[in-house]
């Protein structure tokens, strides 16, 4: 099933097609979310809110534009979404001074489940900046692919990925502690 | 070298993003020294986690198709027509059943001698509104899921 059938598909409400474009895009969409992120749970959850507007919405979707680039936009979206609500949270839990309970989800983990997390190097960058990287490296995507994503002027793109890489690069060369954790 | 340097203190100076993107275009991106203090794309694919790292899309499709199973139509019956019809007129009657016993309740509350002061109000939490230092502030409200708590956070409003 090519890009168009899969699209077509959702458009006229198909589990298959659904199932179809999930399977095709889901890991490209989490592995996204999850370098952003830097948690697996959250970025498992950014990838089912991604998908489900993109199910809802797909009817606004300009077929102009590359299909990939639009869900990407939307992922980072949800992905800046979900930061903003885990800082608000994490000064909440601050202020009120108490230790929240850590409540496992039977059935999400697997042991055997490969749960790669980014190096704390990343933990430098912003999130324009590690998305503009992840985009550069993993998608080979150019300052004006980064741009629609980020929806923002390809030279502030430009200018993103030059500070990410620069920062990360010289904290490599500084044989940075952080290395021996990521 | 020189050159490299002063475009480098340029690029700090002046933190405007046209003017930055310039330098880059400019010198940055075509000059070997400089491309060797920036990241290349092999040593950033090895700080990230790829798409064939994650794991398996059809364990992320589990997660995702009850949702998505709400939002896709239900699959067409062939050959049901007839029992689909006598669901459909079961749901109706039942539907029709249920609003007939609302509109006979809503009669018998609404009747001369109804006092509306004798209904016990919901047991729920409510806030009007927090002000802080005599100022209206921005509230908070954290309802943890399964419990009874509730989480008030107020704050002055920048």
């Amino acid at each position: 099933m090519d890009e168009q059938e899969i699209i077509e598909g959702c458009l006229g409400g198909k589990a298959a097609s659904n199932r179809a474009m999930v399977e095709t895009y889901g890991t490209l969409v989490l592995s996204v979310a999850l370098n952003v992120i830097g948690n697996r749970q959250d970025a498992e959850d950014v990838c089912q809110e991604t998908f489900l507007q993109v199910f809802r919405r797909l009817d606004r979707y300009d077929r102009e534009r590359s299909f990939k680039t639009w869900l990407l936009t939307i992922a980072y979206r949800r992905s800046l979404d979900m930061l903003r609500k885990k800082r608000r949270f994490a000064e909440f839990s601050a202020r009120a001074r108490f230790e929240p309970a850590v409540v496992g989800r039977p059935g999400d983990a697997d042991p055997a489940d490969p749960a790669p997390l980014p190096s704390k190097l990343l933990e430098v960058l912003s999130p324009r900046e590690r998305t503009a990287l992840c985009l550069w490296a993993n998608e080979g995507y150019t300052a004006k692919d980064i741009s629609e994503v980020l929806a923002c002027s390809a030279s502030t793109a430009r200018v993103y990925l030059f500070n990410a890489r620069r920062k990360i690069k010289a904290l490599l060369e500084n044989d940075h502690g952080l290395l021996q954790n990521g | 070298m020189d050159f490299c340097r002063t475009v480098e203190r340029l690029y700090a100076a002046l933190p405007l993003r046209p003017f930055r993107d310039w330098l880059i275009r400019i010198h940055m991106d075509r000059c070997p020294r400089c491309q060797e203090r920036l990241l290349s794309r092999e040593e950033a694919r090895s700080l990230l986690v790829r798409s064939d790292q994650t794991g398996d899309a059809a364990a992320l499709w589990r997660r995702i198709s009850e949702e998505a199973g709400r939002l896709a139509p239900a699959p067409k019956a062939k050959g049901n027509g007839g029992r689909l019809a006598w669901q459909w007129a079961a749901v109706s009657a039942l539907a029709a059943v249920v609003a007939l016993a609302g509109l006979w309740l809503l009669r018998e509350t609404a009747g001369p001698g109804f006092d509306a002061r004798a209904i016990v109000p919901a047991d729920r939490f409510e806030i009007a509104y927090v002000k802080v230092g005599g100022e209206p502030a921005q509230t908070f409200v954290y309802h943890p899921q399964g419990t009874d708590t509730v989480f008030v956070w107020a704050q002055k409003t920048p």
